[in-house]
């Protein structure tokens, strides 16, 4: 796939996300947590897509620290600047939790965060590469998790309850449209 | 062109019966089996080798030399065929050695004509038989059991049996009806100047009395086997040890082992522990036939009704002129004074075949019906209280989320955000 057709593929959802995005104001939360996103996400897509020379030689070691810290630190900073609690971003605010609630999963989500960076760091030091990959592996085990949660909670209901109703409306209207056609 | 070059190995001796000996050419068939490969004869284009496997220990390649050369010095005299007939090979029987560099490495036996014959098998099926262009009726089929029978009789009356009898070893001569057994070389023979076992045996062929066990009579295994086919032959395949079970437990699985329990479920009394197969048309039989495979089935030995017996109780059915086979109203032949044997069987597969049918149709209705389900509880339509709270129920069930204050279009848009913001987590953490 030439690379045109590749920035065609990432750059189209985003068009389609920014042309349907919310038109009411964003909490400051959700600014920062854009913001370090796109830097990451801008990172990712240079070193996997358009950067001939590859990542930095042990940089690999590093990637995972590095994501995990700065998840932390945002989780810890953006609360003591009161832009709000990042948690509910991350998680959704499908689920109704009260703000006290809402700072101490920020909280645990921030030290988890800060354990899995320093494990990954030991892991990549003190054990053998395999283990380490291994390691890994177990971590992104936990992204599958998250994905069927919101699959289960969040997009079925959308595709069902809002996409599904709305086509077959549109569906059933054109239907009757055609009718008094012939 | 240049004719076509041979292997040294194909160019083989023939010794027919009294020493007398050719030279022949073989040229392989494709056909193989468990003991050898066939091949066609060039000289001799009314015959074929059967050459034994290279694999062959030089033990039981004596054995076979030993056999086949008695084999060929006494040839058995078979039931007599019209002269237009004469073509007709009813036994696959050695009719010479052959010998590779004079080391014996198989027989010559007479072509049996493929085109002109089917598997014995083919006939328990009638569609396969049609398929293969015989149309079975039970006139035909009694005539097939009596001229199989005539052959084995005239089999037994030389000491010698089939043991491994199965429809697979036998062809049926599709337009005189004459039968041929095949591997002949694996017969038992027990005469006063030879003797030869027969190791091979098939186990759904097996009398009870020998399953699991060596064959120690092996002229009341071929009636067990004979009666067998004669039975499968005249129930549309259906073998008589199949039945249903009318207590599971202990009912084996396999056949062998309800021949060797005797759990036969065709006798004139009933069996308490098996039913018959519902298809089954045994009851259309006459009684004489009946009785004979009642003895072939639930007794044991040679009190099982030999191929002489077999002979006289078809031999009036084999026999157009005896009148013992007549049209029923559709004009199918059945034994005279008895049920139409074809059309108690159409009726009970019309049976199956309705039910069949309305299982499929309604099959065929349940993704339109589904549709409309799904489409009165988008509606909200339904009039029946019990499928409505039904669909409430599920639409509960699927809007566990409360609904969100926003548009689906905004919804999706941050859901885009979402997924992006996981792949860019899974390219940091892989």
């Amino acid at each position: 796939m030439s690379l045109v057709a590749v920035t065609a593929l990432w750059l189209l959802p985003l068009l389609i996300a920014w042309l349907w995005r919310p038109r009411q104001a964003l909490a400051p939360c959700a600014w920062a947590l854009l913001i370090v996103f796109g830097a990451l996400g801008a990172w990712a897509l240079w070193f996997s897509l358009y950067a001939h020379y590859g990542e930095p030689a042990g940089f690999a070691f590093w990637k995972p620290t590095i994501l995990y810290w700065t998840l932390a630190a945002m989780m810890i900073a953006i609360p003591l600047l009161r832009w709000g609690y990042p948690a509910k971003i991350i998680i959704g605010a499908y689920f109704a939790f009260s703000n006290r609630e809402w700072r101490w999963i920020n909280l645990s989500l921030a030290a988890m965060y800060t354990i899995m960076g320093g494990a990954n760091l030991w892991m990549a030091s003190e054990s053998s590469y395999k283990d380490w990959v291994g390691f890994k592996y177990a971590i992104m085990m936990n992204l599958l998790i998250i994905v069927l949660f919101r699959l289960n909670f969040v997009w079925l209901p959308l595709l069902i309850g809002d996409v599904f109703v709305q086509l077959y409306r549109r569906a059933s209207a054109a239907y009757r449209y055609l009718t008094t056609l012939f | 062109m240049s004719s076509v070059e041979r292997k040294p190995e194909h160019v083989v001796q023939l010794v027919w019966a009294g020493g007398r000996s050719e030279q022949v050419t073989l040229t392989a068939t494709g056909k193989s089996g468990g003991a050898g490969e066939i091949f066609s004869i060039d000289e001799k284009p009314g015959f074929v080798a059967k050459i034994y496997h290279a694999t062959t220990s030089p033990d039981h390649l004596a054995k076979y030399r030993h056999k086949i050369q008695w084999m060929v010095d006494y040839q058995p005299a078979l039931p007599q065929v019209p002269a237009e007939y004469q073509h007709v090979v009813q036994l696959a029987w050695p009719e010479a050695l052959i010998l590779r560099q004079s080391r014996f490495v198989g027989f010559a036996m007479r072509k049996i004509a493929f085109d002109h014959t089917l598997e014995l098998d083919y006939l328990l099926n009638r569609r396969q038989a049609a398929n293969e262009g015989f149309d079975a009726d039970y006139g035909k089929l009694v005539t097939v059991s009596f001229n199989l029978a005539s052959l084995i009789n005239c089999l037994h009356q030389k000491r010698i049996a089939i043991v491994d009898l199965k429809p697979m070893n036998v062809k049926v001569y599709k337009a005189s009806l004459y039968v041929s057994i095949l591997d002949c070389d694996g017969f038992h023979i027990a005469t006063d100047e030879f003797s030869s076992d027969a190791p091979q045996v098939t186990p759904e062929y097996l009398a009870p009395e020998f399953q699991e066990k060596s064959v120690a009579h092996p002229e009341a295994q071929d009636r067990f086997a004979l009666a067998t086919i004669i039975f499968r032959l005249l129930n549309y395949g259906i073998h008589p040890f199949s039945g249903v079970a009318a207590d599971r437990s202990n009912y084996p699985p396999e056949l062998a082992g309800r021949i060797e329990q005797g759990l036969y479920p065709y006798g004139k009394a009933a069996h308490t522990r098996v039913r018959k197969v519902p298809a089954s048309v045994h009851e259309a039989f006459p009684d004489g036939l009946r009785e004979l495979f009642d003895r072939a089935f639930a007794s044991s030995g040679y009190s099982r009704p030999s191929a002489q017996e077999w002979i006289d109780a078809l031999s009036v059915y084999a026999n157009k002129q005896s009148g013992q086979m007549s049209p029923c109203d559709k004009g199918h032949l059945r034994f005279s004074g008895r049920p139409c044997p074809t059309c108690l069987r159409d009726a009970l597969i019309q049976g199956a075949e309705v039910r069949r049918r309305s299982f499929l149709a309604r099959l065929q209705a349940a993704p339109g019906r589904t549709l409309k389900y799904v489409q009165k509880t988008l509606r909200q339509t339904h009039s029946s209280p019990f499928q409505a709270s039904l669909a409430q129920a599920r639409l509960n069930a699927l809007q566990l989320a409360p609904p969100a204050p926003i548009s689906t279009r905004n919804a999706i848009a941050l859901e885009i955000l979402w997924i992006s913001g996981l792949l860019i987590v899974y390219w940091w953490t892989r």
